[in-house]
Parts: structure tokens; C-alpha cells; sequence
């Protein structure tokens, strides 16, 4: 009977007010998108960091056997790259630094291309170079590393991170805060469509709940219909965010950039399903959240 | 069943207290007319029972509980043991006459096969059996008010109280409720009614408090209306 009465009323609720609860699914569905984009550009720009470093790192390539810089003889000597880390270790201007290793520098190349593609690549992990990641303590200092390795023998070439990496992190910064900050307001707009909806519905069902408080109904009983109904619009708007997110994930990365632009790798599942659980977390909160603060308010027993 | 211990409630922003100082005690099992001309404090009086307002000062105590330290949570449960009846009936339009009776038994959790049971026999006791399918403005006025009557009895409350429950209708049909009105109370339930129908006051002799300016003036075992009658 209670069941029954709770979604007769949840139905009534939904169609008496679909314009206000279609305008809150809208304004869900793209704010809630945009969030999941900035979330998603977020993990791009991370998965951009740990493969090219960030931007405060510039990269020494050693010698390999078929490097051709006038500092190489052949393949670095353990000699020769003991002096360079010794030099990279004691340089003020250097935060941290770390090695990686030819088979490490293959793995990575290998995850930017399809495996069909990569095959047809004359690379191998002996093709590739040993490198030192240096970190630096300050951007704009880095004169002075660089200098200081780039005459050693065993250094091929210096990789400055900066050059390369800002435009592509500047970009990916402002879409991330575009899109952000454009949720930004869309939610606020959204929370205030909430506002208005309960408003609204409260004040069409008041002979109800003015009887329902009189006879001693519970709190939670009168309040249930507005949080069904608040939960009911939220999922649609996550179900509508999640879609677009997949589309853009599915036609924008999958099927567009990757294709086109392969020196960097990119976002795939996980992320996907991490931003959109992050979606699907918020979407219920930012409805459920004010209709408890106005049914309290409105309902006040 | 109700008492007042010294209550006093003052609205905000309002020079004069609603109810000053005032102290009354109804036994369960009573009848008693509240009079008073508007404004007296009888709607704060009834309002105070109901606990939609707390006193300013004083206790008032209602079914053995003290309603100031009532918590929020548990007024529900106050509320149940309390029928109300307004001047205006107060039903739902779009529902039946057994629907509006039961919406009162369902918003509470009663069981199915309660309601069942429950809706037509108290809407017999009130004289509107065969009228339960009709919607309530194809009823007259005085039928109307028997339906928020049925409402209001059919979780068998230990106390009913009626603001004004006549005000809307002719002497004839106003009798008729007041029978009714009676018959609950034969049946063991408080009943508390606040009213400006002197006729009836006068008719039924029973204990008549009266209200001015938010003072009791008047406590009177079988009383009238007025003073002079």
C-alpha cells in the first residue's frame, strides 16, 4: 500500500511538473557533460604528463650505437653515464631526476601505436635511447643543466620539455577550465531549477501535505515523492551525460585525434568509467542535496 | 488528557500576547466549547495543542506528554492520537469521499486490511454509507464536514478537536454535526471545539471556556454561550 502510494504520487509528480523537471534533466545533462569533459581533459593531461613529463623537466638522451651527435663514439659507457648523473646530481637548478632504460623508452613508444601499425616499425628495444629525466626545481632556471650536460661525452642530444609541452598543456589547461567553469554555472543554474521545481510542486500538492502533517504523517512519508522525483531526474541527466561522454570519448578520441595525432597517448576506458562515476556521484547529489534543505523548509512539520 | 500550565505565546513583532498566562485542564472524556471573539487566542489555544507552535512560556502537556520538549520527530506521533476539523473541511477535491478518508490511514503506514475496514465503518458512523464513491463537491456542505469528521476519527484519536466546525453551515445541518459530534464523545474521545454559534453552545450545555484578549475569562461547567442568555 505504502509502495504503491509513494510511486502513484512519484508519476503524478513527474507529470505535473515536466517542464520544470525537463528543464532540470537539461540542465543536468549538459553541466553534468561538462564536468565529465573537464575530468576526462584532466586525465589526458596526466596520461600527456607521465609519457612526455611535465613541464618542468627537460630530457638528456644518451648516445646509442647509431647516434650521430659529435659527442657520441658509439654506445654510452657506463663511465661516461656515471659522469653524467653525477654531474646531473650535483646542479642546484635539479629537483629529482630519474633514468629510464631502452626497454622502458620501447614500452611507451609501443603504447602510442595500434599493434598492427607498430609491427610494421623497424624499432626495437636496442634502437632506442637511454635517457636521465631531470626535474627542475624552477622553469625558468634550466640554462645551467643544460649546459653543463649537453658538451659531456655519452650525450646525444637535450630534449627541453618546456618548448614542446607548453602550448599542448596551455590547451588542454583551458578547455579543462572552460569547460569547468562552464559547469560551474550550469550547476548553480541547475540548483536553482531544483529550488524553483520544489517550490512549485509543494505548493500544488499544500492541501495534501497540510493534511498529511495534520494526521500525523512522518517527515520522511511527505518528503519521499520530492527525493524520488529528485532522484529520478538526476539519474536521467547522468544517463544523458554518460552518453554524450561516451560519444564524445567514442567519435572524438577513439575514432578522431588518435588516429590523427600519435605522439601522445590517449585516454581510454578507465578514465571514461572514472569520470563518469564522478558524474554519476554529483548528478544525484546536486538534486537530492537541495530538495533535503527545501522539503525541510516547505515541509516543516 | 490536555492541560495549560501558565501559557503564554507571543507571535514575533506582535505588542500583545495570543495568550497570556494560561491555565486549563481538560480530563479525557470531556466536551468543551471554546468561545471568544476573533482574535480572543482561541486558534493559538488549538494550534498550541497540535504543537505547530511551542509556548513562549509555560507547559502544555497533551496525551501525558509535555509538547515543549516533544522533538520534531516525534510530533507525528502526537498528531495521530489528535482529529482535527476545520471550518473549511479541508478535503482533497480530486479524491472520493473513501479515498479522503483513507489517504488519512494510508499517510501513516496503516495496513491495507486496516483501512479496508476502518473507511466504511466509520463513514457509516457518520451517516455517509453509499456515498463513498462520490467526490466531495457533489456533496452538500454538512455532508462535506461529515467526511472531514470521518477523517478525522477514523485513526480513533483520543482527542478531536473542531475549529469552527459549524461555521460554514446552516442551523439545521449544524445540528447534525453536533450530533455526531456528541456520539464520538460518547465514545470515550476529548472533544474540544472552538465556535461563535451561541445557539449551539447554549443547546448542548456543556463545559464552556471563554477567551478574551488571550485570558481565560471564563471556566464553566454546562455553560452558555454568554452571559446573559
Amino acid at each position: 500500500m505504502q509502495l504503491r502510494y509513494v510511486l502513484s504520487e512519484l508519476r503524478q509528480g513527474l507529470r505535473r511538473n515536466l517542464s520544470m523537471h525537463l528543464a532540470v534533466i537539461l540542465t543536468l545533462f549538459v553541466s553534468l557533460t561538462l564536468v565529465g569533459l573537464g575530468l576526462l581533459l584532466n586525465s589526458q593531461a596526466q596520461r600527456a604528463e607521465e609519457h612526455w613529463g611535465s613541464q618542468l623537466q627537460i630530457t638528456v638522451f644518451l648516445c646509442n650505437e647509431t647516434a650521430t651527435s659529435p659527442n657520441c663514439t658509439g654506445e654510452v659507457t657506463p663511465a661516461q653515464k656515471d659522469a653524467i648523473i653525477n654531474v646531473v646530481q650535483e646542479n642546484p637548478e635539479v629537483a629529482d631526476f630519474h633514468t629510464e632504460s631502452k626497454k622502458e623508452a620501447f614500452e611507451k613508444t609501443k603504447e602510442l601505436f595500434s599493434e598492427e601499425y607498430f609491427a610494421r616499425l623497424p624499432t626495437s628495444p636496442s634502437s632506442m635511447k637511454e635517457s636521465v629525466w631531470i626535474e627542475l626545481e624552477n622553469a625558468e632556471r634550466y640554462q645551467g643543466i643544460r649546459s653543463a650536460v649537453e658538451g659531456l661525452d655519452g650525450v646525444s642530444n637535450v630534449r627541453d620539455q618546456r618548448a614542446v609541452l607548453k602550448p599542448i598543456y596551455a590547451a588542454i589547461d583551458a578547455l579543462k577550465f572552460g569547460a569547468i567553469g562552464i559547469a560551474a554555472f550550469l550547476i548553480f543554474a541547475a540548483l536553482l531549477l531544483v529550488a524553483n521545481t520544489i517550490r512549485l510542486a509543494a505548493f500544488a500538492r499544500r492541501r495534501e501535505i497540510g493534511i498529511m502533517r495534520l494526521v500525523g504523517a512522518s517527515s520522511l512519508y511527505i518528503s519521499l515523492p520530492f527525493l524520488l522525483e529528485a532522484l529520478v531526474t538526476a539519474l536521467v541527466g547522468v544517463v544523458l551525460a554518460g552518453g554524450a561522454l561516451a560519444a564524445f570519448m567514442y567519435f572524438g578520441v577513439a575514432e578522431g585525434m588518435q588516429g590523427q595525432i600519435n605522439f601522445m597517448p590517449w585516454i581510454g576506458l578507465p578514465e571514461y568509467l572514472a569520470a563518469l562515476g564522478a558524474v554519476a556521484l554529483l548528478g544525484p547529489l546536486l538534486t537530492i542535496f537541495p530538495t533535503l534543505v527545501l522539503t525541510r523548509k516547505y515541509l516543516k512539520v | 488528557m490536555i492541560r495549560f500550565e501558565k501559557v503564554t505565546k507571543a507571535y514575533p513583532g506582535q505588542a500583545r500576547s495570543a495568550l497570556e498566562q494560561v491555565s486549563v485542564d481538560v480530563e479525557k472524556g470531556e466536551f468543551v466549547f471554546l468561545v471568544g471573539a476573533s482574535g480572543s487566542g482561541k486558534s493559538t489555544f488549538l494550534r498550541l495543542i497540535l504543537r505547530e507552535y511551542r509556548p513562549s512560556s509555560g507547559r502544555v502537556y497533551v496525551a501525558g506528554k509535555e509538547i515543549n520538549r516533544l522533538a520534531g520527530w516525534k510530533v507525528p506521533r502526537l498528531r495521530r492520537q489528535i482529529g482535527t476539523v476545520f471550518q473549511d473541511f479541508r478535503l482533497l477535491q480530486n479524491k472520493t469521499v473513501t479515498e479522503n478518508v483513507a489517504f488519512a490511514l494510508q499517510v501513516i503506514g496503516k495496513p491495507k486490511a486496516q483501512v479496508e475496514s476502518l473507511v466504511p465503518e466509520t463513514l457509516e458512523m457518520v451517516g455517509l454509507e453509499g456515498k463513498g464513491d462520490r467526490l466531495p463537491d457533489e456533496l452538500s456542505g454538512g455532508e462535506q464536514q461529515r467526511v472531514a469528521i470521518a477523517r478525522a476519527f477514523v485513526n480513533r484519536p483520543m482527542i478531536l478537536i473542531a475549529d469552527e466546525p459549524t461555521g460554514n453551515l446552516d442551523p439545521n445541518t449544524s445540528v447534525g454535526i453536533m450530533k455526531l459530534l456528541d456520539r464520538i464523545n460518547r465514545t470515550g474521545t476529548t472533544v474540544l471545539m472552538a465556535t461563535h454559534d451561541a445557539g449551539i453552545v447554549d443547546q448542548m450545555r456543556k463545559r464552556v471556556i471563554e477567551l478574551e484578549d488571550g485570558h481565560v475569562v471564563r471556566d464553566q461547567a454546562r455553560g452558555i454561550y454568554g452571559y446573559q442568555n
